[in-house]
């Protein structure tokens, strides 16, 4: 009986299939003829098309590093663009930061840079050694790209022997964000610029109070401010193997990780502070988190609460401010771009339309074009009142910016990341962590150069 | 149409026919293998930073990689221990479960399939991604400890004894491709050599030791040495899951190879690491070669 049954119904679902089966067989013949046919007209359409691409649509490689928010705004302004010139489309690319200069190495060594990169003050040597980039200045003299209301000093900060090779797209400055919430519940302020003994202090008393814990951030970026402090350059001292800033860098350093208030290592390591996305002060692990003053944008939008930006905190016997602004990062042109001429139209837009910004939110940095840059001030929204406050407020006591970063930064960044671990795992003391990080940055600058 | 007729002459030859049939294989050889190889082993004798000139220097990429190095020993080893480890572990699971399932039974197709498809998805970045949420402190594995009642909070990505475990767990769950070779082997063992022994009264164990697990020592060599290879090859499981971290414990060859050639602009020294991989896995595939006649049964030689 229960074979029966099972014959029965497996019959069932034998023919049923069968049936079925044929059916798509002969839908798929069908459709395959019909496909064939509507492929010769698509064809023939194509090669229409093909010829009028030749006069009118111009498609333009656009490539970016950033987060989510940036990415959703830079497409809206593109095809904002694309509305406005018809013929012009431009193909937005996007990564990570991590991501971007692997895969832009790679595609630049196969001839295949997209006619619009975004640049980093960091990499702007590198790229330019090799010729890879299209000089802006022709472009700029003739109008192409409108200048009139963007500062001087501003232009200069992408120029690199007599020419201009790369668009500053916005003023940055390095920015330490907290949770204010938190720091309200722990009763404690926030000054402009705490000392490290002060950050040290309240610290321990947002442990107390709300069991918050603290990142102290042992990358790239904090050591170039901490040496700065001591009125010297990271990539200098590494250069003459002077262990004397980052001995007492990563002895600050030790005494924030041995505090009960640190994050964990391992937690760390699982929350990865290098993506905003990840961000241990996301989840509210951590109370506070270092980062640069346009990237606050994306983190208040990704944590969805009042998050407070200030400076980063001073070394208490630093001799010098640290504090510095940045290009926040550059526009570029690829030298082997078919159409330097419309890629320098699409820079003009995002330099001096006051819509597209709106719509990119100054999430890239503060607006270069000072009138755009009051213009968004007056109607956006509150976030971005806050960074432009703060940009204001550097501005006031900023020092000048390290040159820029040598070849081989890459890998020494990757360096000190990893001595930073090493640190907080308790594998090196403070002095063998600087002794390391100085000696390999020095064997690697000399190797690189 | 003259012109058609002579190419279609030509093209009916049977010699000629044959490379045109193969010319796909050929052009796609050429282009993503051959060439680039050719290349590779150009590039590991000079100095090539991707955006200008490559510079002759000899063997200067291999000197600082055996001696200037330390790094490069210390993710060669972390890939050894992820290879021994994983290899074996995923030959086992992939064994246990093949013979579960070589039995006919209603749902055996059902479950192929299943067991088979963490070998399609398992090295896809999705499911790395998923991967790290798992393994996180506030992820599912450790809900589920405490859901038995073991107290656990353990950060398993973030501790270097337990990171790359959960790399090696990642790869031994993959073992599909595996588990269908040996469930193919076995089913071809012959049926005469179980009746045999069952009427000379062996028991299922004596009977998977004495005729299965012999019977199937070529797949398994065949497996063994595909696993090999890919466990050195290793690369999105680290690249995605830890990103080397913590401390490099699990920064993988290939990841240390790729950050050299790309992050670090370091494409002579990158090549120089791929031909040494390139080396290590011929000597060990020759060793497993030479060392099968001692444990591997081919039926046809006797």
């Amino acid at each position: 009986m229960k074979k029966k049954i099972f014959a029965f119904v497996f019959s069932t679902i034998f023919i049923f299939g069968t049936v079925v089966g044929c059916g798509n067989n002969n839908g798929t013949n069908s459709s395959g003829k019909q496909g064939e046919d509507a492929e010769v007209t698509s064809e023939n359409k194509e090669t229409e098309n093909d010829n009028n691409n030749e006069n009118s649509e111009i498609i333009l490689g656009f490539y970016w590093w950033g987060n989510q928010v940036r990415n959703d705004v830079t497409k809206r302004a593109l095809d904002l663009y694309m509305e406005q010139n018809e013929g012009v489309v431009i193909k937005p690319e996007f990564s990570d930061w991590g991501g971007y200069w692997d895969k832009l190495a790679a595609m630049t060594a196969g001839g295949n840079m997209p006619d619009i990169v975004q640049q980093d003050y960091s990499f702007l040597n590198q790229y330019n050694d090799s010729g890879q980039l299209a000089d802006l200045k022709p472009f700029m003299d003739d109008g192409t790209i409108d200048i009139s209301k963007v500062p001087e000093s501003i232009i200069e900060s992408g120029k690199i022997d007599d020419k201009i090779i790369a668009l500053s797209n916005g003023s940055n400055a390095p920015s330490f964000a907290y949770d204010k919430a938190v720091v309200e519940e722990a009763g404690v302020t926030i000054p402009l610029q705490m000392t490290m003994n002060e950050f040290y202090e309240i610290s321990e008393i947002i442990y107390e109070k709300t069991g918050k814990l603290t990142f102290f951030d042992t990358g790239i970026n904090a050591l170039q401010l901490y040496t700065r402090g001591c009125g010297s350059h990271m990539f200098e001292e590494f250069a003459e193997g002077d262990y004397s800033s980052s001995t007492k860098f990563y002895s600050l350093a030790k005494r924030f990780s041995d505090s009960p208030s640190a994050i964990p290592p391992e937690i760390l390591t699982e929350k990865d502070p290098g993506v905003i996305e990840t961000k241990p002060i996301i989840d509210g692990t951590t109370w506070n988190d270092f980062s640069f003053s346009n990237q606050y944008i994306s983190i208040s939008e990704a944590t969805g609460r009042d998050i407070g930006i200030t400076m980063i905190p001073i070394d208490d016997d630093a001799t010098t401010q640290p504090m510095f602004l940045k290009p926040s990062q550059f526009f570029s042109i690829a030298e082997t771009s078919d159409h330097k001429e419309e890629a320098a139209k699409v820079l003009d837009y995002i330099t001096n339309s006051i819509e597209c910004n709106k719509i990119l939110k100054a999430e890239r940095g503060i607006p270069i074009n000072t009138e755009v840059a009051e213009a968004l001030k007056a109607e956006v929204d509150p976030t971005f009142a806050v960074v432009f406050d703060y940009i204001n407020e550097v501005g006031k006591v900023a020092t000048p910016i390290d040159d820029p970063d040598p070849n081989g930064k890459g890998e020494i960044e990757q360096l000190i990341n990893r001595v930073g671990e090493d640190l907080r795992y308790g594998e090196v003391t403070a002095d063998e962590a600087a002794k390391n990080v100085v000696d390999q940055s020095k064997s690697i600058l000399e190797s690189s150069n | 149409m003259k012109k058609q007729n002579k190419l279609r002459h030509y093209l009916g030859k049977q010699e000629i026919a044959g490379y045109v049939f193969i010319l796909p294989f050929i052009i796609g050889f050429l282009a993503f293998m051959a060439i680039p190889m050719f290349l590779s082993f150009v590039f590991s004798f000079t100095d090539y930073d991707i955006l200008s000139k490559p510079a002759f220097i000899g063997i200067n990429n291999f000197k600082n990689m055996f001696f200037n190095d330390p790094k490069f020993w210390k993710v060669f080893k972390v890939t050894l221990k992820y290879v021994i480890f994983s290899v074996p572990l995923k030959l086992l699971m992939a064994l246990l479960v093949a013979l579960l399932l070589v039995r006919n039974t209603k749902l055996s197709g059902f479950y192929r399939a299943v067991y088979y498809l963490p070998s399609i998805i398992g090295s896809s970045v999705a499911v790395a991604i998923l991967w790290r949420r798992m393994f996180a402190s506030d992820g599912v594995i450790n809900s589920i400890l405490q859901s038995i009642g073991i107290p656990s909070n353990i950060p398993w990505l973030g501790r270097e004894s337990t990171a790359i475990w959960t790399l090696i767990i990642l790869t031994v769950w993959q073992f599909g491709s595996s588990m269908l070779i040996f469930l193919s082997g076995i089913k071809q063992i012959p049926v005469t050599l179980y009746e045999s022994a069952k009427v000379d009264g062996a028991i299922g164990i004596q009977r998977f030791f004495k005729i299965t697990l012999p019977m199937l020592t070529p797949t398994i060599f065949f497996n063994l040495i595909n696993q090999l290879i890919n466990g050195f090859m290793a690369f999105t499981q680290s690249y995605i899951i830890t990103q080397g971290k913590p401390r490099d414990s699990t920064l993988f060859y290939t990841v240390y190879m790729y950050q050299n050639s790309f992050t670090y602009n370091k494409m002579g020294y990158g090549s120089a690491m791929a031909w040494f991989m390139i080396l290590i896995l011929s000597v060990l595939t020759f060793i497993l070669f030479k060392t099968q006649k001692y444990w591997v049964y081919y039926e046809a030689e006797n």
